[in-house]
């Protein structure tokens, strides 16, 4: 609430004379000025008038002249707060029950930009790209802005009050009858706060039921647990220590709950200098990140892995009592290296399987990973609250029938969004509208909304009070960034004012919940202490040690032959969309999906010979059948894929997320298509049967890259110079050569037509790219148009190739498209800062310079435009504004909008050239804070966006005259190489080789150090 | 070998012992200005030339509509993108500089080199260079994504204290076609002056009397005058000479001093001179062959000067033919694989079509002008002509489109193809050169009657003698 509406307490501030002349201060000085015995009779009316005029005149206070207005709401300054300077918040955010612990930057008291928080375990100080996407989410205008009342096709807006009244009468007649006919269906969450009030809430109304419901279930995941461990425990991967790593259609970098502290993890032993560098293998359907980072991968239909991983069990059996294998049965040769490598590296060795394996293939993974003696090393267990939850299908099931059968009279949703993504057999919209009362609380008023009775928005996490788990038990508080905008109120907040508490704000809530989970005593140092990190640390779950059930192996679900004609359906999360809840952010719609470089859009992605079986052609619409329901989408050809398997994402074909990705009341359409409308509720992820047939319709997807059916000529060229480009090697090369990069290319003498400037005085910026860590998961991405107001364009200019991302991952595909898996590598390619720099000497109006410490510096002011610079870049990484990217801001609903850019970095015209910059703003802030204490700078006290962002560390960036820093050490090892040296551009950015680790028995790469290439 | 037997009338052939009559018919110095000055003189022009003009009218308000959409809008209404982003307007823009060309070599070249028979097309030709250098200017004025800003690239004093970059072909283009369309301009003005005078000597009414008399500057036709004016052109003759090898040699920098595959190879300024010089003639020979039978030019501008300039065809098609080969042979010999795929891409990638369109009109067609038939027979030259200024067009495109759609980078390699407003603003571009060509048709002298007078048979000193 502004302090415009309040009083001032020091009378300093008044809007009129009147106010003014009524106040006690003017009173006070009247009567210092004209004591009462001033008898007024006595003077004449002229005089009287000069002395009260002038008496109002000089009543200004503190002698000003005129009136004055309080320009910020704070009267006297906060301790250590500077208007217009950065501070850092902890908070968290939850996705998929897990923390993610975050710092976000706020300025003037409104959050701008999110980033790892250092001392979570769960980040590290990095994120996925839904955090830094979040911030979008917070001012997204489309919003839900207050409660709703919805009857019928009228949905009029409503007060808080009328909705309290709302609660008090109806609520009571359930409390009177204990619950009975009160559902509550809930988002997975592993909130203390809400437990403890889920706790409360079935003691006060028992007869009520409470239902957890999520898309991406973990159903599978707890049922494996369940019948290997005899209860649902998590399990977790201490990555650090495993030598060995199988992934078995489980996409453990990019999509577990726990992605980014694995891929850290992960990446930590990926170097090739310490020795023991780790090794990956894959065995899955769809092409993922966690696939691409493989050294070994299998490609194979998701109904045919549990046949695959019984095989290897029956594999393992020998190898680990030392006998032979069993005699006639030849073995798949990555079958038997990877058996191999498992028994050698037996306790430092993890498998891991997807949430879209059925529970025999969990149970299987267990079992394997006991025998292994992985256990209580590489593999922890954890006991979960609430283990006697019902799965997620199963409860939203029973909450069907219990609705059909009239038992449910008033259904509260907390979050989520069932009425689009429940599965389709359940018809659960049906049921939805037969509940008499529907209450729904949620950030937009979306699908669920629309059908339900009442609308309550929701505060997102950044406006929260709120506690949760990461995933391996620690305790995480989310503080508020800003207060709800509209009033929105967290899962927690709602369901206790529900039940009628008081106080029943986020704040009292989560302390309650804290003093007892950590006691009373030396609560306020406790409290602040946490809440300035962000979690507690050390108050992870313990280690558990559950004994294996049946240590016979059940029978694994015989994989069914796939009928002639028929495939299997694979349901996965969406890389930008998530199960649907991002859909309306323009960020996520446009940044390329990994490997398809698909931009607005899902598509049903096939392996190019299943495609030519069902005569399917690229750029056209595929028609998918599946248990009666139909559905049209593009196709996308993927190499890699599996075969007789087509992969859909969830998350798309949306009728009332906003504007952005489709609205059908205000006729917005929708982008993508609806896959949960094909979704089954007894086969989540993956279904066999589906049909999937050419519609001969056009339609061509809106990629970032050229679509991988070009002419014969652009192949090979794609294929001969992305070599030089993207280097990589297997361990056995580096260590036969580790300079085996930098002779890929072989050039003659550079030498450069003027004087070369000497950067030995003060800083030279550089960057350092670990092609070996890269993953590919976008974080990047999505952190630089966060950081640098990067407008998003849509899809019509994505198709025209006009996107505005300065950073990007081009990824390549190597040898065969054909083959069953290629191996795929990504770069991230950025402005590389060249010394001697192409797009420097061709602008006509220097709008393009050089600064001292080795910046390209792009001055947007002198541009006119005339794109000569962009046409030199031999990176192709500067962009140009085509048009006018903001309109949407002039427009007053969307005022809110303005909020989310960072007011460091300028917001460029029309007409104007912009690339990236290595973050200058954040380096000229890390100066300026080094120059006033008078001191040096330290490495790794200016991160650019994209390398904090980076889960894998990947990308170093700092100083390069500082002999100590990270980068300077990158930049000196034997495998770092420049992209296009020859062209003798000088590029401050280097690339860290990628170093594969294939098993020496597959090893079939010729050495290719003799090789030269001109 | 026995005497041929030449018919009088016949002047292309090539008599050692006879000088081939340049001007035909019954020509005298009467007869050259009544031919040229009646289509001036004429109250009403024949209704073709209000057909054609309203039409080029037209589309030159089209033209100037799509530039006004274009400047308040964004160049996001072109085809451009990322990588390609130039696309049509600097092909256009080339492609209308090239034009320029030819009229500058007659002007200039032609007249140090004493080659009389440029005397007929001087004057047309050197107005079609103008006007093609003005359409040409406009593209890359336009073309910018801040039109507003687009002073700054001349270096004028300012409160920035900041001067362009020196370093650029770009600004090095706007010093060439400026100086290129300054000295065109004043060179043509010198030699239309004697012209003017005639006109205004002949005018009937007092408002042409006026006009041509300013444009005149009082001319007597004393001998100083007519001795400045031949020195003046000898002057410019020879600084214009300079400008027809340097300007597009210049506009060829644009890409030849930058990097990308394609681009990058020293030959393009020659190669892109000889290749304006073709475009170029090939443009006049498209406007002369109507415009010489439409206003009755037959007898001054003859077969013999058509036929000269379609050998100047031929002769540079075969430079330009050799230009690209010497380019494959040179892309293939550098080793260099991102050239050679550059080269190879043209050919047989998927923009081959273009390629083979270029190779064929630029390269094969031409050759038909070895046949005498095709060289002097009009309605088969102009086929040709046209031809090769398509092939020119397409030159350009796959220089500059093609080459930026695949670089150095293939994930950043794009397709691009073309807008309504690429489309309607190229269209337009010829509105406004044919608008101000037919105003040159009409209200100014069309030949160079001074000129052509200087080679009619009577001023032949030895006329008359065997």
């Amino acid at each position: 609430m502004s302090s415009l509406d309040q009083p001032d307490s020091n009378g300093t501030y008044w809007r009129s004379l009147g106010e003014l002349s009524g106040s006690p201060r003017f009173r006070e000085f009247l009567e210092a000025e004209f004591p009462r015995e001033l008898d007024p009779s006595g003077m004449s009316r002229r005089r009287w008038l000069q002395l009260m005029g002038a008496s109002i005149a000089l009543a200004g206070v503190a002698g000003c002249r005129w009136p004055r207005e309080e320009i910020l709401p704070l009267a006297v300054r906060p301790e250590g707060r500077v208007p217009g300077e950065a501070e850092y918040y902890a908070t968290a955010m939850e996705l998929g029950g897990a923390a993610l612990g975050l710092l976000v930057t706020s300025r003037d008291g409104r959050p701008v930009k999110i980033e790892g928080n250092p001392v979570h375990p769960a980040s590290r100080g990095a994120t996925h790209v839904f955090a830094q996407a979040a911030i979008l989410e917070l001012y997204d205008p489309d919003r839900s802005r207050g409660l709703r009342q919805i009857t019928g096709s009228d949905a009029p807006s409503r007060e808080w009050a009328e909705f309290s009244a709302f609660v008090d009468k109806h609520l009571q007649p359930l409390r009177d009858k204990q619950g009975e006919g009160l559902a509550v269906l809930a988002e997975s969450s592993s909130s203390p706060t809400l437990a403890a009030i889920k706790a409360r809430f079935a003691q006060r109304l028992p007869k009520a039921r409470w239902v957890e419901y999520e898309p991406l279930s973990d159903d599978y995941v707890r049922a494996g647990a369940i019948q290997a461990l005899g209860a649902p425990y998590r399990t977790h991967f201490q990555l650090v220590d495993a030598d060995v790593v199988l992934c078995v259609d489980c996409d453990l970098l990019c999509s577990h709950p726990n992605a980014v502290q694995y891929a850290r993890d992960f990446a930590e032993r990926r170097d090739p200098v310490s020795g023991n560098m780790n090794r990956l293998y894959a065995v899955e359907s769809g092409y993922s990140v966690t696939g691409t980072a493989a050294d070994h991968r299998v490609s194979l239909a998701s109904s045919r892995i549990g046949g695959w991983l019984a095989r290897l069990e029956a594999a393992l059996a020998p190898r680990i009592a030392k006998e032979q294998p069993a005699n006639g049965e030849v073995e798949d040769p990555v079958l038997s290296a990877l058996a191999s490598d498992l028994v050698a590296a037996a306790g430092r060795s993890v498998i891991a399987v997807g949430p879209g394996q059925p529970p025999a293939v969990h149970a299987a993974a267990h079992r394997m990973n006991q025998a292994l003696g992985n256990v209580g090393k590489t593999v922890v267990y954890y006991a979960v609250p609430d283990p006697e939850r019902p799965g997620h299908v199963a409860g939203l099931r029973d909450l069907v029938r219990d609705v059909n059968e009239k038992l449910v009279t008033t259904l509260v949703v907390l979050g989520g969004n069932p009425v689009y993504n429940a599965p389709a057999d359940l018809k659960f919209a049906a049921a939805f509208a037969k509940v008499p009362q529907r209450i729904h609380l949620s950030l937009y008023f979306d699908e669920t909304s629309r059908a339900a009775t009442w609308h309550v928005p929701r505060a997102q996490f950044l406006e929260s009070w709120d506690d949760v788990r990461a995933y391996d038990g620690t305790y995480t508080v989310l503080q508020p960034l800003i207060a709800p905008r509209y009033g929105g109120k967290t899962p927690s907040e709602f369901i206790a004012t529900i039940l009628g508490e008081d106080p029943a704000d986020g704040q009292t809530l989560v302390q309650r919940t804290f003093r007892e989970s950590f006691g009373e005593a030396d609560f306020a140092t406790k409290w602040q202490q946490t809440v300035h990190d962000g979690l507690v640390a050390g108050s992870q779950w313990p280690v558990q040690t559950p004994a294996l059930v049946a240590s016979q192996g059940t029978t694994m679900p015989d994989s069914p032959g796939l009928a002639e004609g028929k495939l299997e359906i694979v349901f996965r999360e969406d890389p930008s969309a998530y199960d649907g809840r991002f859909a309306n952010s323009g960020w996520l719609q446009e940044t390329p999906r990994p490997l398809t470089h698909i931009t607005w859009d899902n598509a049903a992605i096939l392996h190019p010979a299943t495609a030519r079986k069902f005569q399917i052609e690229p750029d056209t619409l595929v028609r998918l059948k599946h248990r009666g329901r139909e559905l049209e989408m593009p196709v996308y050809l993927l190499p890699g894929h599996a075969r007789d398997t087509v992969t859909v994402t969830l998350g798309y074909g949306r009728k009332a997320a906003g504007k952005v990705a489709g609205d059908a009341a205000l006729e917005v359409a929708s982008v993508g298509a609806d896959t949960y409308s094909l979704r089954h509720s007894e086969s989540l992820y993956f279904d066999v049967g589906v049909e999937v047939s050419p519609t001969g319709k056009a339609y061509t997807l809106a990629t970032t890259e050229e679509h991988h059916a070009i002419d014969s000529l652009g192949k090979a060229a794609r294929e001969e110079r992305g070599r030089e480009l993207l280097r990589e090697g297997t361990l056995a090369e580096y260590r036969e050569d580790p300079e085996f990069a930098r002779h890929r290319v072989h050039h003659p003498p550079l030498k450069s037509l003027w004087n070369e400037w000497s950067y030995e005085e003060g800083h030279r910026w550089g960057m350092a790219i670990d092609l070996s860590k890269c993953i590919g998961c976008n974080a990047c991405v999505v952190a630089c148009q966060a950081e640098n107001n990067v407008p998003v364009v849509g899809r019509q200019l994505v198709l025209q190739g006009r996107e505005m991302h300065w950073l990007r991952v081009d990824r390549y595909f190597w040898g065969d498209a054909e083959a069953d898996s290629p191996p795929v590598s990504h770069q991230v390619v950025t402005c590389q800062q060249c010394e001697n720099a192409p797009c420097e000497q061709v602008c006509p109006v220097a709008a393009t310079v050089h600064s001292h410490e080795g910046l390209n510096d792009m001055v947007y002011n002198r541009c006119i435009g005339t794109r000569y610079c962009a046409n030199n870049c031999p990176y192709k990484v500067r962009r140009f504004n085509y048009f006018y990217f903001h309109w949407d801001l002039e427009k007053p609903e969307n005022e809110v909008k303005k909020m989310v850019y960072n007011p460091e970095v300028t917001i460029r015209s029309r007409g104007v050239m912009e690339k990236c910059t290595y973050c200058v703003q954040r380096i000229q802030a890390g100066k300026i804070v080094a120059k006033n204490e008078r001191r040096p700078m330290v490495d790794g006290e200016v991160r650019s966006a994209c390398q904090q962002a980076c889960p894998t560390r990947a990308i170093e960036f700092g100083d390069l005259n500082d002999p100590d820093s990270r980068v300077a050490k990158s930049q000196a090892a034997e495998r770092a190489y420049a992209m296009l040296a020859e062209l003798n551009a000088k590029p401050r950015t280097n690339y860290l080789a990628r170093i594969r680790n294939p098993h020496p028995s597959l090893d079939k790469t010729e050495h290719e150090h003799a090789r030269h290439t001109g | 070998m026995s005497t041929l037997a030449i018919p009088v009338d016949d002047n292309t052939s090539n008599d050692p012992t006879r000088r081939a009559q340049l001007i035909s018919g019954d020509a005298s110095l009467v007869t050259v200005t009544d031919t040229v000055s009646h289509i001036v003189e004429q109250p009403q022009p024949p209704l073709g030339w209000y057909v054609a003009f309203g039409i080029s009218v037209c589309v030159t308000g089209v033209f100037f509509l799509l530039i006004g959409y274009l400047i308040l809008t964004g160049v996001g209404v072109w085809g451009n993108n990322s990588p390609v982003f130039w696309a049509w307007d600097i092909v256009n823009f080339v492609f209308w500089v090239g034009i320029g060309h030819a009229g500058t070599l007659i002007s200039a070249i032609l007249l140090l080199f004493r080659q009389r028979w440029r005397t007929s097309i001087n004057r047309f030709a050197e107005a079609m260079t103008i006007f093609a250098v003005i359409c040409a200017g406009v593209f890359p004025g336009v073309h910018v994504g801040r039109v507003w800003f687009a002073y700054w690239l001349a270096p004028y004093p300012n409160h920035m204290t900041l001067w362009p970059n020196f370093r650029s072909p770009l600004l090095w283009d706007v010093f060439a076609v400026s100086t290129y369309f300054t000295v065109s301009l004043v060179f043509w003005y010198l030699g239309m002056i004697p012209d003017l005078a005639t006109l205004r000597d002949r005018a009937r009414t007092p408002l042409r009397r006026t006009l041509y008399g300013v444009f005149a500057m009082g001319w007597r036709g004393s001998a100083r005058q007519w001795h400045r004016v031949e020195r003046g052109s000898l002057i410019l003759a020879a600084l214009a000479t300079g400008l027809v090898l340097s300007v597009h040699s210049v506009v060829s920098f644009d890409f030849a001093v930058s990097q990308v595959p394609g681009w990058h190879t020293t030959i393009f300024p020659p190669y892109f001179v000889a290749g304006a010089i073709f475009s170029g003639f090939a443009m006049v020979v498209t406007l002369m062959v109507p415009a010489r039978a439409f206003f009755g030019l037959k007898d001054l501008v003859t077969i013999r000067h058509l036929d000269n300039m379609n050998k100047i065809i031929l002769a540079t098609s075969c430079m330009v033919g050799y230009a690209y080969s010497v380019e494959l042979f040179i892309a293939w010999y550098s080793g260099v694989h991102y050239e050679r795929f550059a080269f190879l891409n043209r050919a047989i990638g998927p923009y081959a079509p273009y390629y083979w369109t270029m190779v064929i009109c630029n390269v094969f067609v031409p050759h038909l002008f070895w046949f005498k038939k095709w060289r002097t027979t009009p309605a088969l030259m102009i086929i040709v002509a046209v031809l090769v200024n398509v092939g020119m067009w397409m030159e350009r495109f796959v220089i500059i489109a093609i080459s930026l759609t695949r670089g150095h980078l293939p994930s950043s390699w794009r397709f691009y193809s073309p807008t309504w407003v690429d489309i309607g603003m190229f269209i337009g571009s010829f509105g406004l050169f044919m608008t101000l060509f037919l105003l040159f048709c009409r209200f100014l002298p069309m030949v160079a009657m001074a000129e052509v007078k200087t080679v009619l048979a009577h001023s032949e000193p030895h006329a008359g003698h065997a």
